[in-house]
């Protein structure tokens, strides 16, 4: 081998933590990369290929009771490949020994080997119940701490509990794949329904389509012909769902929350990129009386650039050797965990070849690219100026005006009788003497604290958002029955429970949106509260709220403007509801939860009429003289067994909090996905700090070394470096502050628009901020212990003989 | 604050032992082998002492340096500094004994390009904690006005000249008031005019009661200091020899010593007597010798005193003849001299031109004395001169 390939491999080798350090800052942006571009094309593809290979239902009915007869009729409706009808319904169940109830909602399948629509993937256990036995989907385990063989409780409306031997557990990526707030879901057969209280009846309809799977007018129309057969045959029709078969109804936001990761892959990497420029530019430094050598005796500008963009590229395939093997082992691990939180199946461990590919090119190309200046600039120097070292040095020109500013501050502060200790002069100075690389280390570090700053305020934006939302359910308990009960009657009944201070009976009604061309739009749920009601704080963006003489007027929420984008104040709105056609006024427009449909609200005094329940209902809201959590399930667990003990048929009872709950829960995830890409860049701009006082540490070792020969203990040595870092740290948490504010903009909005449909109100939370800079402090100071304890560790003999 | 009785002490204990170098062995390890830098290096410093330690590139001067100041560690062997035994701490307990005791001056100045000269010279204070915080400035000011810089003060060393930024390297070597200076090559960077004003500075610290080490090429500085030490391949060089044959390279002084018996003669013990063969070359180590002449008939009386560095005997050596004069220990101590044989002062001529010439050019000197004295040639008189300057 050739004496200079020899040196390039000896450069390599005998520097070991040099060669790490750049080896790992490369290996960290080709990691992210490819850990997120994996990720994203693993989940893009299996989302989609495993909910289709579910059957997933292209129409889902919520109705009346009916049985297999009536179902049998359908089969041969046009357009429809295949039906099926189930009955759900919500009961509380427990361990047996557990005191604590969870709500599930219970799926009656007729026989389960005829299942075609929405199947279930075995995960333990049989797939399918025998009458008295039940199965479990994945998700109930995270509610309940159960297993297979175990005996579940669960509680009848009338307040007796029943057994049901658990036999299996299933994944169900389709029956609530749409539903964020939906409940935990279990399976029996239908003959296990009476036991249950249940009728052996059919409540919920799926079907599939004969061909257009995938065009929602297709199947928007194919819904409303059915949805008018049905009621025609005398049935009501609740809530309705339509959904395409090769597209999860969650793949907008699974996208958007990959799309914000990738945004952050790529920003890792110009990152990283800027920790191997600063890594190759202090080599380069360091390597420039070798330099100087190898020109002094013959070596052309051409040699030396080829020798260290080898090196560079020797360090690319190093990161490279790490990264890809972990990138494809992240990717499907996060992956995984996506599937996990959104309950569909991978199709397996797999290299995502698109994934390799960018890896690789990011490998090899981003280190180049940020070596190049480094290395053009080192190959370039002459041959005097890269052998003079000190003395050439000593010759330069005078102090530069940061330097003689900082001298006048000195000075000035020096006149006022205040005297900066020397050695914390030192770290202040030294600082900013690399302004280069001190610019590259903020700008890393400054991105990681925005980041990190911004993932959390946009969590208290969404949860400030699910909050307002929740001024739309202030009651604390709900309680539904199963059939309509007097509103004087339920009053009169509930005022007897302690802590009760008010309670309302609530109306609703299921209709369609039409477009002016008479064909469905989407549905619409309408809520009926009192007029008067305080139980709805509404965020209106325009118009008002229900008045008790409205007739035929709503107030709804803005997902309407998907379909109608310049609808006003004072517009009609074609509805169909209870299978007539009829023009609506919108007297408001509201802010709502895009992903949960479109929802109006109309009086109760109007919609109870329009049912035959005037003074009558179903539903009911209770409010009680305390609101916290706790009291509220109390309030629920007490109010359901109190009217059970009187009689009624209580369907359930739920604290008015535990919806928020549900959908905070929710958002956890995506700021879990967040908050781990935040730390990513934290730690590589920690990484990035811990180069740079590395660099600086051995840049200045024979400065330690004078240091340490007038007089400096260990200690002062490792202050010194060390409130360098810290002090690089404060000032990084300070531009942290300022640029987390548009970040947290850009976030929050890509976030609200790709999960609620609607930019929101962003607001600021103090936390962020405040354990970025204990973060910061902490990383900083860790960053900068171990060079300051290998600065402290050298001989003034070492530093002395340093060059 | 405790340094006034320190100071105090120190000007009571001028002339005894300062530093005190036993017995260093530097060995230094690589992949090619091991090779030791100082082999048994035995060095006492007096209080108040100017020494230069002169020596070729290689010969060990910067690691013995290194040595004194606990920069580096010896293989084996003790330095004890004003009773501290300097190996006995830990690195930075030696950092801090370092910036107590010893004022260090590179020749690279090696200021801190961050800070003002002023600031420089306040560093070690801040770093040993001498002085109160508010009187740092004044202090360090103050040593800025001894070397004439005060009104660079400010400046950072980038922002004055290279002879500037050494004299600010002396100020900070003086900011703790050490007791001893150690200096590697402060002229060595440095052009003749700063040179100059550089060795008045260490000149002037000298006369004011500093011990100070340096290592030096400089002839117009060693001329100024108060005691040479020679550095040969790891060894110094007996001082005798080196001031007594101070033309012989290096190397040819440690053979001279090597080859040269180590005589001791009581008080008042005669050496030679007059008319009797002389066979040997004598080199004073220590003590001092009386040169005795008599004339027939008259008493004897004392031509010369000679002492360490002195020599006598070569006159007969190079001439032949027998010794006209008596040579005698004084009574006031024991005397110490090398004993080189005829044979051995031959091929030391034979093989220093240099030497020889000097020795031959002396030698008529003293016997045209001797003649304008109208006395008695071909005597011993010739051997009674000092080695040359």
């Amino acid at each position: 081998m050739r004496p200079r390939w020899q040196k390039v491999l000896s450069d390599i080798w005998d520097n070991k933590v040099r060669t790490l350090l750049v080896v790992l800052s490369i290996a960290v942006g080709v990691l992210a990369i490819g850990v997120i571009a994996g990720a994203y094309v693993i989940i893009s593809h299996d989302m989609s290929v495993s909910y289709a290979a579910k059957n997933p239902a292209n129409i889902e009915i919520r109705m009346d009771d009916f049985d297999e007869d009536f179902l049998n009729t359908l089969r041969d409706f046009d357009g429809v490949a295949d039906v099926e009808g189930r009955r759900v319904f919500g009961m509380r169940a427990r361990r047996v020994g557990d005191t604590a109830w969870k709500v599930l909602d219970i799926v009656a399948f007729k026989d389960f080997k005829a299942n075609t629509i929405n199947l279930l993937e075995p995960v333990r256990g049989v797939p399918a119940p025998e009458k008295g036995q039940i199965v479990l989907e994945k998700t109930v385990l995270e509610e309940i701490s159960i297993a297979v063989g175990d005996e579940l409780e669960v509680e009848l409306p009338d307040g007796t509990t029943r057994r049901l031997e658990v036999v299996g557990v299933v994944l169900d990526s389709s029956t609530s794949a749409a539903d964020f707030l939906a409940a935990p879901l279990a399976y029996i057969t239908l003959d296990t329904a009476p036991s249950l209280g249940q009728p052996e009846l059919y409540n919920r309809l799926y079907a599939t389509l004969s061909e257009g799977q995938d065009d929602d007018a297709h199947i928007r129309a194919v819904f409303a012909d059915l949805k008018d057969t049905i009621e025609k045959s005398g049935y009501d029709v609740g809530l309705t769902r339509r959904s395409k078969t090769h597209e999860h109804p969650l793949a907008s936001i699974v996208n958007a929350v990959l799309g914000i990761l990738m945004a952050l892959g790529v920003l890792i990497v110009f990152l990283s990129s800027s920790l191997i420029a600063n890594t190759l530019s202090a080599l380069l430094q360091q390597h420039m009386r070798h330099i100087g050598v190898i020109k002094l005796i013959g070596g052309r500008n051409r040699q030396v650039f080829l020798m260290y963009l080898s090196l560079i590229f020797a360090f690319g395939v190093m990161a490279l050797l790490i990264a890809v093997p972990l990138g494809g082992q992240g990717a499907y691990a996060l992956a995984q965990f996506i599937a996990d939180q959104m309950s569909f199946s991978l199709l397996g461990y797999r290299i995502v070849p698109i994934s390799f590919v960018i890896q690789i090119a990011i490998g090899m190309l981003v280190p180049l690219v940020a070596g190049f200046v480094p290395v053009v600039r080192g190959t370039r120097v002459t041959v005097l100026q890269a052998i003079s070292g000190d003395a050439l040095r000593l010759q330069a020109g005078g102090p530069t005006r940061w330097e003689r500013f900082q001298l006048r501050v000195t000075q000035a502060l020096a006149r006022r009788g205040i005297h900066v200790p020397r050695p914390l002069l030192i770290s202040l100075r030294n600082t900013f003497r690399r302004r280069g690389r001190l610019a590259l280390t903020l700008f890393t570090l400054t991105m990681g604290g925005a980041i990190f700053i911004s993932v959390f305020n946009v969590r208290v934006t969404l949860n400030e958002y699910v909050r307002q939302v929740g001024n739309y359910f202030l009651a604390d308990v709900t309680l539904d029955f199963e059939r309509p009960y007097r509103l004087d009657e339920i009053r009169q009944y509930a005022m007897r429970l302690d802590g009760v201070t008010w309670v309302e009976g609530w109306a609703y009604a299921s209709a369609e949106i039409l477009y002016p061309d008479g064909t469905v739009a989407d549905n619409i749920n309408i809520l009926a509260p009192p007029a008067n009601s305080g139980l709805v704080s509404p965020l209106m963006i325009s118009g008002r709220w229900i008045t008790p003489q409205d007739r035929q007027k709503l107030v709804i929420s803005e997902g309407i403007f998907d379909y109608y984008p310049d609808l006003k104040v004072g517009d009609t709105l074609p509805l169909k509801i209870n299978a007539r056609e009829e023009a609506w006024e919108v007297v408001g427009i509201f802010k709502f939860i895009g992903v949960e449909g479109i929802l109006g609200y109309a009086p109760y005094e109007y919609i109870a009429a329009e049912q035959n329940l005037a003074r009558r209902s179903y539903s009911y809201r209770l409010v009680a003289e305390r609101h916290d959590r706790a009291y509220q399930k109390q309030l629920a667990d007490r109010a359901a067994q109190a009217f059970r003990d009187w009689g009624f048929h209580v369907r359930e009872a739920v604290p008015g909090l535990s919806t928020l709950d549900d959908a905070s829960e929710s958002l956890d995830i995506l700021v879990t996905f967040l908050l781990i890409m935040a730390l990513l860049t934290a730690v590589v701009g920690a990484m990035g700090l811990a180069g740079t006082m590395s660099m600086n540490v051995l840049e200045r070792t024979r400065e330690i070394g004078v240091m340490r020969a007038i007089g400096a203990t260990d200690s002062a040595v490792m202050r010194m470096v060390i409130t360098e870092g810290t002090l690089i740290g404060v000032i990084s948490w300070g531009l942290a502050v300022v640029l987390s504010v548009p970040i947290t903009y850009l976030l929050a909005t890509i976030v609200s628009l790709a999960v609620f449909n609607t930019p929101i109100t962003i607001v600021f939370t103090p936390l962020g901020y405040i354990i970025w800079i204990g973060l910061v402090l902490l990383l900083s100071a860790v960053s900068s212990v171990l060079p300051a304890r290998n600065a402290a560790r050298l001989t003034i003999r070492e530093v002395l003989a340093y060059e | 604050m405790s340094e006034t009785p320190l100071l105090e002490r120190r000007a009571a204990d001028v002339g005894a032992p300062l530093i005190e170098m036993r017995d260093i062995v530097k060995t230094f390890r690589n992949a090619a082998g091991e090779f030791t830098v100082l082999k048994g290096i035995n060095l006492t410093v007096r209080r108040g002492e100017f020494v230069s330690v002169i020596g070729k590139s290689g010969s060990g001067k910067s690691t013995l340096l290194n040595m004194l100041t606990g920069i580096d560690h010896p293989t084996s062997g003790k330095v004890i500094v004003d009773g501290v035994d300097v190996y006995a701490m830990n690195e930075s307990q030696r950092s801090l004994w370092r910036g107590r005791n010893l004022g260090i001056v590179f020749q690279f100045f090696q200021l801190l390009p961050m800070l003002t000269l002023l600031e420089n010279v306040m560093l070690p204070m801040d770093y040993v904690g001498m002085y109160d915080f508010a009187e740092r400035p004044e202090r360090a000011m103050e040593l800025l006005r001894m070397v004439g810089l005060e009104e660079h003060a400010h400046k950072l060393p980038q922002a004055v000249s290279t002879g500037q930024q050494q004299s600010t390297a002396i100020a900070r070597a003086l900011a703790t008031d050490p007791p001893i200076i150690v200096a590697d090559e402060p002229t060595g960077n440095l052009d003749t005019r700063a040179s100059d004003r550089i060795i008045e500075l260490f000149s002037e610290l000298s006369r004011q009661g500093k011990t100070i080490v340096m290592v030096t090429h400089d002839p117009m500085m060693t001329r100024r200091t108060s005691r040479t030490v020679i550095l040969t391949d790891g060894e110094v060089v007996n001082e005798a020899v080196a001031k007594a044959l101070p033309l012989l390279p290096h190397p040819m002084m440690r053979e001279v010593e090597r080859r040269a018996e180590k005589r001791v003669y009581s008080p008042g013990e005669l050496i030679l007597r007059a008319q009797a063969p002389v066979e040997h070359f004598f080199i004073i180590v220590s003590g001092t010798v009386e040169v005795l002449h008599r004339r027939a008939g008259a008493r004897t009386w004392r031509v010369a005193k000679l002492s360490a560095g002195d020599f006598f005997g070569e006159i007969e050596l190079l001439r032949g003849g027998k010794a006209i004069a008596s040579v005698r220990a004084a009574d006031d101590g024991p005397v110490e001299v090398l004993v080189l044989s005829r044979q051995d002062f031959h091929w030391l001529m034979e093989r220093s031109v240099l030497t020889e010439e000097a020795i031959t050019r002396i030698v008529q000197q003293r016997l045209e004395e001797g003649r304008r004295a109208r006395r008695p040639q071909g005597g011993i008189l010739g051997g009674l001169f000092r080695r040359e300057k």
